[in-house]
């Protein structure tokens, strides 16, 4: 009896804080960074993951075509390396570190649509061997990205 | 300039009447302008044009989906060209209301989906003047639709938030060109023009280009004040603000 109260108490609670909260949609995750062109990434000791943001693919719509980077090419911080399709618009992706490609995510190629129903996960797009660990200093984390978007989504 | 400033400064867009201008050229303006643009050395602007006859194909390259040889395209009197905007094969051609917005998404802080929603709505309203019912594509169908007849087509280029290319609205384009592709890669639509769907006597294209392009002005921009510039061969005419 004390124990279903508990778990009454505890389930209306939660629902209260659920409700509470703003209608602030997407999801960022805590250990990664952001680059404010919206691609995340993610570093292991010289080697980092990058893809597009729950931010990014919500606002994109069906991702429908992804062009990847030929492996050994150069990336750098800020400038463009491939691209998505989506609703007959192509977007430019742009790269949140510099280094070398070393690594693409072939899947896309068959299956764009990863890139919005995972795109922290199965979503990758690729994986480069830093140049320069320093640039991640340049990044946000997650709660600057996480303001980044509502002021963003705000300004319309 | 402060945040509080920036509110209350009118969005200006700029608009630029080019009448008919060769493809590639278009293309060469359109990056520098995005060039531009990314740099603020420019408001957002709007181009506003006709293309001779020209077939193009976005980054995808579908040319599976042109159906006859490129070296007949010559005969035609038409061109073929490879760009980096999405979407798959278009014809252009004279009375097809061409419009190329090169805006900042970033700055008004929308994406890609929103930006073609907004076209969309756009050639919507504008064909309603003529009484026109239009709709929106269906998903995977992106552009606008008199039941099941293509009437307005998109395709866009997104680069650092900056936009290119854009519509093309056929007003009363030669639809025979359309029979040589695959238009937008859906088989077994038809392909129709404002006036084909409609009795009521067309203005003369350059009027109603401009139409179009306060459509978007107004679909951008409805509740902010803004004005428009223009900017043909014979000098800078400012608009009223709408």
């Amino acid at each position: 009896m004390a124990a279903r109260f508990l778990w009454a108490s505890r389930a209306a609670s939660h629902l209260r804080i659920s409700v509470a909260q703003r209608g602030f949609a997407s999801v960022v995750l805590k250990d990664l960074k952001y680059a404010d062109s919206h691609e995340w990434v993610k570093i292991d000791g010289n080697k980092a993951t990058f893809g597009i943001t729950d931010h990014a693919q919500d606002h994109l719509g069906d991702v429908v075509y992804v062009e990847l980077p030929d492996l050994g090419r150069s990336v750098s911080q800020g400038e463009s390396f491939g691209a998505v399709e989506s609703v007959k618009a192509t977007s430019d992706i742009n790269s949140p570190v510099s280094g070398k490609v070393v690594e693409v995510n072939e899947v896309l190629t068959e299956s764009p649509g990863l890139v919005n129903t995972s795109p922290y996960e199965e979503g990758w797009i690729i994986k480069v061997e830093l140049s320069d660990a320093g640039e991640v200093e340049k990044l946000m984390d997650s709660d600057k990205y996480s303001k980044f978007c509502e002021e963003e989504d705000a300004k319309h | 300039m402060d945040d509080l400033q920036k509110m209350r400064s009118p969005r200006t867009l700029e608009v630029w009447k080019l009448g008919t201008v060769n493809y590639l050229k278009s293309l060469k303006v359109e990056d520098k302008l995005v060039s531009d643009r990314k740099a603020n050395r420019i408001p957002d602007t709007l181009l506003s044009l006709q293309h001779p006859p020209s077939y193009t194909l976005g980054k995808r390259r579908t040319d599976h989906n042109l159906l006859i040889p490129e070296a007949d395209l010559k005969g035609l009197g038409a061109e073929l060209h490879y760009t980096q905007r999405g979407g798959d094969i278009t014809f252009h051609g004279p009375h097809q209301a061409i419009l190329y917005p090169i805006i900042s998404l970033r700055s008004i802080g929308i994406g890609a989906r929103n930006y073609v929603e907004t076209l969309e709505r756009s050639m919507i309203e504008f064909a309603s003047v003529y009484r026109v019912k239009a709709r929106a594509g269906h998903k995977g169908e992106t552009g606008v639709w008199v039941g099941d007849r293509k009437i307005g087509a998109i395709g866009v280029r997104i680069s650092s938030g900056i936009t290119s290319h854009g519509l093309a609205f056929n007003i009363d384009p030669d639809l025979k060109y359309f029979e040589h592709i695959v238009p937008c890669g859906i088989a077994d639509k038809e392909v129709t023009s404002l006036r084909r769907e409609t009795d009521t006597m067309l203005l003369h294209s350059e009027e109603m280009m401009m139409l179009c392009g306060r459509k978007i002005l107004h679909s951008f921009w409805t509740t902010r004040r803004r004005s428009i510039k223009t900017n043909s061969p014979s000098g800078l005419t400012r608009f009223n603000p709408v």
